[in-house]
């Protein structure tokens, strides 16, 4: 496959603490993520799955190796210019939802917009279409609250995709659903795939494989597979 | 950002409406309080202020209206020898014992005026007219004071013995006390002399009023020379006199005791609601940062709330002030909302909402964008 790399990960090491109580937690890990692929990341609790995706996303400084993120050397970059590299390229999904429970559904979109520098009317246009993508455009007025898990997760997976980005993320994002709710919320990530986009999503549920171009598996902050998933 | 963070605090009606009327408490506490001091100010130099003139002449060594000695006419016609001079008006203004209608001792202030004069003294009548108290021995006291001075029912033609003598109320006013809260017993000049057995070219002072007020510096040294008289302007013997009565004795500290215990309650109950909101919202606002929120953008979030219960609670703080306002004015206390006073009672307020938005802007500062997969 030669579609366009949109993470690249180089001999990534992370460790938390510093000097004789450090603890490293990732062992020089190398990957590449790509545009067109819904890859997964899996492996047991406390393998250095959620430190690698926040590595990914330039939220957390490899202690040595270098991330590339869309181009730009994320993990190089001062703080205040990798949330930039970040608002211009990447949605995340979270397992909590992470919606403001005081605002409706179009709003929780809509105000994320506005924080990218879009006028409210078009943030409201915007969050409208993406609310409809993932089927909630009869939900729009919603508050969390309101809201099934499913549905939030929507809500959230709209929020992400609001604008536009080139990589979306995600962290155990069907751990607090149903299975058939999980599914639901996995077909629409799968849809989001597209030739300019990918996901990545951290998973520990194997039901999932079949939605996947890729399986990444982790042990002991290695990666110690990375093979086809059931979609490819 | 200002939209989710006024929305996030008026999801919480419990939390918002504690923290509102923390805010609208301290606000009107604090207003009160300063009311309180500038209404103080006022009264102990109302006198002053209310007989107006350019600069006011004196025995050398008075600093405070109170504490006045009789002159002589010598020194009238001194000051009128000035060109600059348009007019001189005699002033009595002096305490003495008095024994009230059941025959306790006590204390008024004999306030004595040149009658048609402009402005003239007592210059709000509750009942009775200026020309009312032209007939020998008749004076008027502050219908607030009648209490005070045992006059119960109707107060006109009741009588005070006063230095020896007997007056009778001919009049009553409305808002002219002092900041002693001894009465003052406003007489015409005549009466006051009388009272008092001065001679009829004595006073305890002479209001100069000027032909220009530029001439008053002049006008000054003009009475200094004389050995025994002093001269200040209108405005300084104001000040002196506040500064004799407020600012010398504790009542400015009482005030400002009160007033800080309003702000740090406020703080504390302000601070303890931002912080509760903000908390509630870490992941949200982890969130946002993860996708790109800058730190500024990020601390709008608790600004945003800080000022709306600023503006919010210090409007209600306000209303309520001015509720207490009417009520204390019938206990006779004079709560002054001067423009000043109210300006600086909202600074502090919103002074107040800035310090305690403080613990939870450092919590949100602190906040790492990593914790959104926590
Ligand atoms: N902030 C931290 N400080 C210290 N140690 C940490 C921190 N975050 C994670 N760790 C440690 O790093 C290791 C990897 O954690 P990580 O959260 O990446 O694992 P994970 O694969 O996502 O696990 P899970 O499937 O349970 O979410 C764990 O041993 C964890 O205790
Ligand atoms: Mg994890």
């Amino acid at each position: 496959m030669t579609a366009e790399a949109l993470v690249r990960a180089t001999d990534v090491t992370r460790s938390y603490g510093v000097g004789a109580l450090a603890v490293p937690v990732l062992h020089g890990v190398s990957l590449e993520i790509r545009a067109g692929e819904l890859s997964l990341l899996m492996g047991p609790s406390g393998s250095g799955k959620t430190t690698l995706l926040s590595i990914l996303a330039g939220l957390l400084r490899p202690t040595t190796g270098a991330v590339e993120l869309c181009g730009v050397p994320i993990s190089s970059l001062p703080d205040s210019a990798a949330a930039r590299v970040r608002r211009a390229n990447l949605g995340f999904v979270f397992q909590t939802y992470n919606l403001f429970p005081a605002l409706t559904a179009l709003d929780n979109v809509a105000e994320v917009l506005t924080l990218q520098g879009h006028s409210l009317r078009e943030a409201r246009a915007m969050a409208l279409r993406s609310l409809a993508h993932v089927g909630l455009a009869d939900r729009t007025h919603h508050r969390p609250g309101e809201l099934s898990g499913g549905q939030k997760q929507r809500v959230a997976i709209a929020r992400a995709l609001a604008s536009d980005p080139r990589l979306v993320l995600g962290d155990e994002i069907t751990a607090a659903l149903d299975s058939a709710t999980g599914m639901a919320v996995m077909e629409i990530l799968r849809g989001l795939v597209g030739p300019r986009r990918g996901v990545l999503i951290v998973t520990h549920d194997h039901r999932m494989e079949r939605f996947a171009d890729r399986i990444i598996e982790m042990e002991d902050g290695l990666i110690t597979a990375d093979r086809p998933g059931g979609h490819a | 950002m200002r939209r989710i963070a006024i929305q996030s605090l008026l999801h919480d009606r419990g939390k918002f409406l504690a923290a509102l009327a923390g805010v609208a408490f301290a606000a009107s506490l604090l207003l009160v309080q300063m009311g309180l001091y500038a209404g103080f100010l006022s009264m102990a130099s109302g006198i002053i202020e209310r007989t107006g003139g350019d600069l006011w002449v004196m025995p050398r060594g008075i600093e405070v209206i109170d504490n006045s000695e009789p002159m002589s006419g010598a020194a009238r016609a001194a000051v009128s020898s000035h060109p600059c001079v348009r007019r001189v008006r005699a002033m009595v203004y002096t305490f003495v014992s008095m024994r009230k209608p059941r025959g306790t001792p006590d204390a008024v202030t004999v306030v004595g005026f040149e009658p048609g004069g402009d402005p003239i003294v007592p210059s709000t009548f509750h009942r009775g007219l200026p020309q009312d108290l032209h007939a020998p021995l008749r004076a008027a006291v502050d219908h607030l004071d009648l209490h005070k001075l045992q006059i119960e029912g109707d107060p006109i033609g009741a009588s005070l013995e006063v230095a020896g003598q007997t007056v009778h109320i001919a009049a009553t006013t409305e808002g002219m006390r002092s900041f002693t809260l001894v009465p003052f017993l406003f007489t015409e000049i005549q009466n006051a002399r009388r009272l008092l057995h001065l001679a009829d070219d004595r006073a305890s002072y002479w209001v100069v009023d000027l032909k220009d007020r530029r001439c008053v510096d002049d006008v000054v040294r003009h009475v200094r020379r004389h050995a025994d008289l002093d001269a200040v302007s209108t405005e300084a013997f104001i000040e002196s006199t506040e500064n004799h009565w407020v600012k010398g004795s504790g009542a400015g500290s009482a005030l400002a005791f009160t007033a800080i215990l309003g702000l740090v309650v406020g703080v504390v109950i302000v601070g303890q609601t931002l912080y509760a909101v903000t908390r509630e919202h870490m992941r949200e606002l982890a969130t946002l940062k993860a996708l790109g929120a800058s730190d500024g953008e990020i601390v709008g979030f608790v600004a945003w709330q800080a000022s709306l219960l600023a503006v919010l609670g210090g409007g209600i703080g306000l209303a309520q002030s001015l509720i207490i306002q009417a009520s204390i004015a019938q206990a006779g206390l004079v709560v002054l909302f001067t423009a000043p006073v109210v300006a600086l009672g909202l600074g502090a307020v919103c002074f107040m909402c800035f310090v305690a938005s403080l613990w939870s802007v450092r919590a949100v500062l602190q906040l790492e964008a990593a914790e959104v997969f926590k």
